[in-house]
Parts: structure tokens; sequence; C-alpha cells
């Protein structure tokens, strides 16, 4: 699941032949009065101007603005450009032109478990969230394509009739080839309109995710994925990511502001399973982690150290279940060279660390852990005969 | 009984080094359960024609690799499973070339990041042959007492611990590969154990959902009991309770689902599988799918921690309604044997060395010479003659000697291009041989008549002073003994035209004022026999010798210097060569006398 900016959203879209406005994406003021001069849609038509950024409601926070000449253009861009929004430094707008339009639609591709469906709706804007009923869907199994005349039935289904119900249908087929093609999950235009200068259905907005595991056959992917939730990775974040495009295996770690208990367990799955016990306890989150899939010792231990740097941490979870094939010994090998590291730095002071693990070398594994303490390390270590997430209800104990 | 993999199955792996050691613990299953190795063939196109040696038991044995999954099948037509070990840009390919073979009823996948719509292919093409896809993402599948396909079960240790050697009562069916040990381990605990444990893996579409496998346990009289382990995401957790709660069912079912977390987390977090999401309104989260499970009449413990004691209280429900026996266990169960390496640590073996050396050891973190740390003789300022002394007789030489042996060897490291050794090396490299090979050309040349005589004059001048002979006795043991005197003697220079090589080294060593026994023996076997004859002098490798000798180092080792120094000028007269991109040469016609008879007709053969 990989988000996708308006920018390279639309982009895609034009490549399959679905009409969008003309936009720019531009990182300065200076370079769209540059662009001013040669664009002629630029001076020729009102403007649109919003923060091309991975942030939500965008509308609330003052970064869209509509209606504007170039020279507005110029000005709102100055405005936005550097303004910090929570974690995330606004460093590029997109600017389209406005299109003038009656009426509103909505058109959607999703993926489902056989296949995809189309949907379509002809109301659009927020109008459509609280008239679901009147979306129709059209099911398709994967590697079907829609037969015109599927299409058309769908948008008559929706309400749509003569020349429109042609065109809107045409759309949908256009949606569903930039789907199919572009190994896209979602892609939803709210609103789609009928400009009015020509009559020709345009996309005013995209919302575009693509599948990140199908990078390697579209190498025409130029741009950076957007981070899922609402704000911009921190550094610590960067660095683990880089390492895990590295390495066999994996390491992931994703920081939670204002949590107390640090998270360092093994695997996809029980990682999940461990924070729910966190919660489930009354306990804070400080990040959520995982390594697995036998991953360099190197790599546990940069994921390591960037858990030990959580501020305000008292606890640190290193669970695991029983591995498969991860060896025990080598990964947390890392994990204490990690927490050496932090030590020296003088990171750690008053925190409790709990181990729990099993898998292949789990005694000698265990055993260099517990050896920690002598070094002194808070360190509690539990084998598999101490349930899964045991350690949790011991660390959070009042 | 178990489902999808039992006795019958038999594999063939799709992949490279994965599949290898997938193959590797899977001989340690069958090799515990007292049966022959279940993979057939592994398809690896780059290694097609050679086989995968694999471990089983204290033996090998060696798997054919193929090109093609026909050709596997075609050799080997009991194969009637795939594992898929490939990487994601190719799986796929892979995949769909196992299905559309009719031996192959099953495919499972352990590709992980394989795109989505290639995974839907890949369940749609299956479902229409009626075969069994499993994954993407998927960390296998084991049948206790029966079949293993892939690394689940984890260490033999752990096989034993959790009872995989024989049948229990409950089915597992997971998305999280990590989790699938633990629950077959908690089974183990709190129950008899498992039948059957699929990985499904944690895709957002996985080929076979939890509801054809809980068909399955159902339509099997040994699983009483299934418990599965979801996680948010997707509807596959709702549909498998709408499948339970749909009439009465035969299975118990414990199931479990994490993601409780995301409703304190901020919205859109990404976890640990490409399927846990939430959908855009609050659909396939945890909580609604622990809800649809309890509704649908299944056990859902409150934690991940509750569900062994759920596991417990199910199980010994069907003790007592007589559903399941108490299982005796085995006696004895195969051990694995273990490696040489690990029986020593245990002390059960003692292994009689092959060779034996007592100068160096670089099982550390650096090679240590005699003892020293390579880098630590680096930092104190000792140099290669000192590293010379250490290897070759053991001992650290003082400055002194460091400097005799330094200027030993910067003298005879090169003598021109004309000299035996540094001609073959020319030679070898005009025709064109490497580095190593011409070198070693030059370096065969070196023997009793070129650059060999340092040992052997070593020897018989060490034998004169060690006897206490006088030069007169020394000469006439040689002449009834030996021949002439090895170190005495050259081709061109004489009393007339001494060997400045010679005056330079005795006059440097004589000004040290050391004890020099042996050299002051060969300097007056020198005077008797340039007496006798003008070249008859004390050669360098003569000079050499003696003064070795004197600073104490072993005859046997005296070649080595002439060997090492001029190994430095065989190098520069290769690197020579090669910068002149030099061509090949041969000897001209004048440079030979041929003797050979005159042509003459040959006669018929009788």
């Amino acid at each position: 699941m990989a988000k996708v900016l308006e920018g390279p959203g639309m982009g895609l879209m034009k490549k399959w032949g679905i009409h969008v406005p003309h936009y720019a994406v531009v990182t300065s003021a200076d370079e769209l009065s540059k662009l001013g001069h040669v664009n002629d849609w630029m001076k020729q038509t009102k403007l649109v101007v919003k923060a091309h950024e991975a942030l939500g409601s965008r509308f609330k926070l003052g970064l869209v603005k509509v209606g504007l000449d170039l020279n507005g253009a110029v000005a709102a861009t100055k405005d936005m450009i550097g303004r910090q929004v929570g974690s995330i430094t606004v460093s590029q707008v997109i600017v389209s032109e406005m299109v003038p339009h009656k009426e509103e639609y909505y058109c959607a591709v999703k993926s489902t478990r056989e296949g995809a469906e189309i949907l379509v709706a002809n109301c659009g804007g927020i109008e459509v969230e609280s008239n679901w009923e009147r979306v129709k869907r059209l099911c398709l199994d994967v590697g079907q394509t829609p037969s015109p005349e599927q299409l058309e039935k769908l948008a008559k289904d929706a309400g749509f009739t003569g020349s429109i119900a042609k065109k809107m249908a045409d759309f949908a087929g256009k949606m569903f080839s930039c789907f199919d093609n572009e190994d896209a999950q979602y892609l939803e235009v709210n609103p789609v309109v009928t400009r009015e200068s020509d009559g020709e259905l345009i996309a005013l907005d995209a919302v575009t995710l693509l599948d990140g595991d199908a990078k390697f056959r579209h190498p025409d992917w130029n741009f950076q994925f957007a981070a899922e939730f609402g704000r911009a990775y921190s550094k610590d974040e960067m660095e683990v990511m880089a390492v895990d495009g590295k390495i066999k295996g994996s390491v992931k770690f994703i920081e939670i502001p204002g949590g107390d208990t640090a998270m360092l367990p093994a695997g996809g799955g029980a990682s999940v399973y461990y924070s729910d016990a966190v919660v489930a306890r009354g306990g804070k989150l400080a990040n959520y982690a995982e390594y697995s899939g036998d991953p360099p010792d190197w790599a546990v231990e940069v994921l390591t150290e960037k858990v030990c740097s959580l501020p305000g941490i008292k606890n640190i979870i290193v669970g695991g279940a029983i591995a498969n094939f991860t060896d025990v010994k080598k990964t947390f090998g890392g994990i204490i060279n990690g927490f050496r590291k932090a030590k020296d730095d003088g990171k750690l002071k008053g925190v409790k660390i709990w181990v729990r693990r099993g898998g292949p070398r789990e005694r000698e594994g265990l055993d260099a852990m517990r050896a920690l303490r002598d070094e002194g390390f808070d360190i509690h270590v539990f084998d598999r005969n101490t349930p899964l997430t045991d350690i949790v209800d011991k660390a959070l104990q009042k | 009984m178990s489902i999808l993999a039992n006795k019958d199955t038999r594999v063939v792996i799709q992949g490279g080094a994965a599949g290898v050691n997938a193959a590797r613990r899977m001989a340690e299953f069958c090799y515990l359960i007292k049966r022959p190795l279940n993979v057939e063939a592994f398809v690896y196109p780059p290694d097609a024609g050679k086989t995968n040696e694999i471990p089983y038991g204290s033996g090998l044995i060696a798997i054919p690799v193929y090109k093609t999954v026909a050709e596997a099948t075609k050799n080997h037509p009991t194969i009637n499973t795939s594992l898929v070990y490939i990487g994601a840009d190719r799986a796929m390919r892979g995949g769909m070339e196992a299905l559309d073979d009719p031996h192959i009823k099953v495919v499972s996948m352990i590709t992980e990041g394989v795109p989505e719509k290639d995974a839907k292919l890949l369940g749609t093409h299956a479902r229409k042959l009626g075969k069994v896809f499993n994954g993407p993402s998927s960390i296998g599948i084991i049948s206790a007492g029966a079949c293993r396909l892939g690394v689940i079960g984890g260490a033999f240790d752990n096989l034993v611990l959790s009872k995989l050697y024989r049948e229990g009562s409950f089915g597992v069916i997971t998305k999280s590969g990590g989790l699938s040990n633990e629950i077959i381990w908690i089974c183990s605990q709190f129950a008899d154990g498992i039948t059957t444990a699929i990985g499904i893996g944690g895709d957002a579409y996985p080929g076979t959902d939890y509801v054809s496998y809980l068909e399955m346990f159902e339509n099997d009289p040994q699983t009483k009991a299934v418990v599965i382990v979801g996680e948010m995401g997707g509807d596959l957790e709702e549909r498998a309770a709408e499948w339970y709660g749909a009439k009465k069912r035969r299975v118990k079912l414990i199931g479990v689902v994490s993601g409780f977390c995301q409703e304190s987390l901020p919205k859109g977090m990404k976890f640990g599988h490409a399927g846990a999401k939430e959908g855009m309104k609050g659909e396939g989260s945890a909580r609604s799918k622990s809800d649809a499970l309890k509704k649908s009449g299944a056990i859902v413990p409150p934690t991940f921690g509750a569900l062994g004691p759920a596991i417990k209280d199910t199980y010994q429900e069907l003790l007592k309604s007589g559903h399941v026996k108490e299982i005796i266990e085995p006696i004895t169960l195969p051990k694995l044997p273990k490696t040489i390496e690990e029986a020593m640590k245990a002390d059960e073996v003692m292994v009689a060395p092959l060779i034996r050396t007592t100068i160096s050891d670089d099982r550390g973190d650096e090679p240590c010479y005699d003892g020293y740390p390579a880098s630590e003789l680096i930092n104190k300022g000792y140099e290669i003659p000192h590293v010379i002394g250490l290897l070759w007789d053991k001992r650290l030489i003082s400055k002194q000697e460091a400097e005799i042996i330094k200027r030993i060897m910067m003298l005879s490291a090169d003598h021109g291009p004309c000299v035996s050794g540094a001609y073959a090396t020319i030679l070898a490299a005009c025709a064109g041989i490497g580095l190593s090979q011409a070198v070693a050309a030059g370096l065969i040349m070196i023997g009793p008549r070129f650059g060999g005589a340092v040992t052997d004059a070593g020897r018989w001048f060490k034998h004169a002073v060690d006897n206490r002979m006088t030069v007169e006795d020394f000469l006439a043991y040689m002449k009834k003994n030996v021949g002439p005197v090895p170190g005495i003697g050259h081709r061109v220079k004489s009393l007339r035209n001494p060997d400045k090589r010679v005056k330079e080294l005795v006059g440097y060593v004589k000004s040290l004022h050391i004890k020099t026994p042996c050299l002051d023996f060969a300097l007056a076997v020198e005077q008797v026999t340039a007496a006798k004859k003008d070249n008859l002098i004390l050669n360098v490798d003569g000079t050499m010798a003696a003064v070795l000798v004197d600073l104490g180092f072993p005859v046997d080792s005296l070649n080595g210097f002439f060997i090492l120094s001029r190994t430095i000028g065989l190098i520069g007269h290769w690197v020579d060569q090669k910068r002149q991109d030099s061509r090949l040469i041969r000897l001209f016609d004048y440079l030979v006398n041929y003797a050979a008879p005159k042509r003459r007709e040959v006669p018929p053969l009788k």
C-alpha cells in the first residue's frame, strides 16, 4: 500500500487518457511566476493552489486557496511554502486550473478479493458521503476487463442518462485501465465534473494508492511514496526504512510521540499482539517496531539504537514468539550491541528491559541477554515457558 | 489424519538457496518421524543438471535440480506439491508453471512482496483448476507426524518440544509465520498438540483463506478444534465467522485477532504485514473481527495471553466427552546427529587432528605469528624479517639480525633476465600465462644448479664447523662423498673480478663483531679453492648460507631466503612483460644445434 500525492496521481491518470485540469507542482513562488510567462492557461483561467504534502484536511489548515489569478497564486504559494504543520514542512504546492462546472459526479476503482470493483455515482463532492446508497458497483474478477456494455449499464444504473451516460462509461473504463495497468489498489476521483467549454468529463481531484510491491515492473514510477498517517517520516524512521530496503528479512520502526513503553519485538504478527497487550494493560506505546525473517545483526542493532533513543521511556519490550528460522543468538547479538552503545551514550537510565523469545539457538541468545545483568542493565529474561505477552503484564504491573 | 500435507506428499522446490535451506529443515523432520525425505527435486535454471546435497541423519542425499517443473515431474512422477521460493518479480511465473503441471495439486508460495494482482491471478487460476494455492508470504504447512513443507516448526529441538512427531487434535491456521510455532507450542503444552498447522501468509489477499481450510478441517475426523490467529485488515476473519455461524459445525473454533492497539494509534499506521490495514470506514478492525467471531459461537479469548488457558479448557472438554484420548508419548525419539563442532563443544567426542601447526593461528580477530598479533608487531616497529624469523624459526630475532636478513633479501631480489628463473618467467609471460603460474615457472628453476645451493652450502659448512674439520679435511671429505663444494664457484666472477654483493655482505656482518664461525670457515675454504682455480670463490649462495647458519636459522629454511627474495624479481619480470604487451617468443633456429638425423624415407609397416 503506497500513497501517491496528487501531482504524480494526476500524471498517471493523464497517461491513461483521463482528462485532468492543467496543473504544475512547484517548489517556490519564483518558479511559478516563471511558469506563468510560458503557460497560457495560468493567465487565462482562475487557479487553485494546494499544499502538495501528505496532509489531511488541508482545507481547514488554510492550505487550499481557490479562485486566484496568477498574482494571487504566486502570493498564496509564497505564503504556503515553508509552513510548518506538525512535523511536516510544506515544500511543494500544486497549482491547477479552476474548472467551472455545475454538476459533480463520483468514480472510483478499488481492489477486492476477487479482483476489483468500479464505483460510480451521479453525485459528487461531500454529497457522496451522505448518499452512499446512490453509489453503484460493477464487480470484476482479476484479469477481467469491463466491456463497454457493462460500463454503460453501470452508468445508467447510477442514474446517468443520454450522452453523459456514454461519457461516464468511457471515463470509468479509463479509470479501470489506469487502475489495472498501474498496479493500483485504490483510485478515486471526487468530483468528476463536466467542463463547460467542451462538455468533457474532467477528474478534479485524485486519491491514488498503488501496490508498492509492484514497483519492479514500473520503471516510470519516479515519485516518492507519501507517508500514510498525515505526517512526514522522522529522521530515525527514514534511517530504519533505508536499512529495511537493503537487507534480507525486515526491520520496521514508527515513532508514537508521548509514549513510555518502547517496543522491540520480533515478527510482523507477534509485534501487533505485543502492542495490543500494552494498550490493554493501560500502557502508552512509544513506538511500533518489528524485525523478522532472520535479518543481519547489524540491522537489528540499528533498530535497537533508535528504540533506545525514544524520549521518556520506562520499559523496553524485547518480545518474540518461537522463531522458525530467525537465529535468536545472532539477532540478540545485534540488540545487545545496541543496548551497550545506548548505555555508553548515557541512555537507558532507569529503563527496565523485558525479554521473551524462543527459536533456533534460543538458549545461547537468552543466556547472552541474561549476562547483561552483570553489566548493570535492569534486564529481565524469560524463555518459551513464559507465555508470549506475559512480559508486558510484568512490565506494566503497578 | 491431517489436511493438505500428508505421508504421500512429494515435493518439488522452486528456487535457490532459500529452497535448499527449507529442504534441510524438511529433512530434519523426516528424520524425526523416521520417513524418507519427501523432497524429490528442485527447479532452479541456473543450477540445472547439478544436485543439491541435503543432510539426512548423518548422511547426505543428492537431490537433482531441473530447469523446469515439467522436467522435474517427468522424472519424478510422484511429485504432487510445489514450494515456491522464487523472488517476487518472477514468483507469479513460477507459481503458474507449477499450477499448470498436471502432477501438482498444491502450490505453497513462500515469497514475500508479491504484487497483489499476481497473488489474485494465482489464486483464481488455482481455483479454476481445482487446486490449492497457498500464500504468498506463507511460512509453510506442517502435519504432525506426517509432513513438513518449509521451515515452519523451527529448529529440531522445537519439533520435539512441540510434539510434532505425532498427531494431536488441534488444527491451526495463521496469517503470521512467526506466531505459527507459538500456537503449535501452546497446543502441545495446554493440549495434545496439532494435526496440521498452516501459514496462509499476511498479505491482503491470501490465495486460500480461512474458510477453505476450515472446511477441510471440518472433514478431517482427527481434528477436533481449530485455532485461527488473525489480525486487523481485510475480511477473512469475518468470512470465517460467517462460515462457522452458518450451521452447526463438528469442530470447535478458537480465534484471536490482533490490532486492538489501532484504536489508540494514529490512523493509517502500517504494521508488519501487507494485509494489516484497516478499511476506509473502520471495517476490518480487530474489534469488528473478534465481535463477529464471538457472535458465530467461536471461543475468543480477550487477549493473546488468554489463548493457552482457552485451548486447555477446550482440550479438557474434549477429554471429558471422550472425543479425544490421552496420548502416551513414545519412549525414545531419534536424536538429530550433532555436527562435529557441537559434539566437541559438549565434550562428547575426541577428534584426532589431521594436521598440527606450531607457527600461526588466525581463528581470533586477527592472525597471530607464533602467538604475537600481527597488528601489534606492526605498531611496535617490527618488520618483515621479524615475521620471517617468527614463521621460519619461531623466534623473535634482534634488530641486528633483522638488518642482516633485510640486506640478504635486497641483494638477491633479482639478477637480471638471463638467469634460468627470470628467463622462465619471461618466457611464460610472453606466452600469455598468468602471474602465479609464470612466477611458479621461474621458481621451479631453483634447484641444485640455480639459486638452490644455499641450503646445501649451509648444510656442509655447518657439518664442517660442527665436526671441527680443518679446511683440508673438509675438501677431501667433500671430494670423496659429495662432489663440488656448494656455495663455492661462480660462472663469471673470479678473484680478479670479485662479486661486490659478497664483499658487501661479508663486510657488514664482520663490522658487527658477532660470532660467525660458519662464515669464517667458508672464507677459509675460499682461500684454498680460489688459489687452485681463479673462479672458485665464495659465491652469494655460500655467503648467505654461512651467515644465516651463524644467525641460527635451520638449514632446511635457507633456500627459502632465496625463493622469497627472488619472487620479488620474478613478479617484476612478469609485470614488466605485461606492461610492454610482449608477444609470444620462440627460440631462433641459429641458437639451436640441430644434431638430429637427416630426413629419410619411412619404411613400410611390417
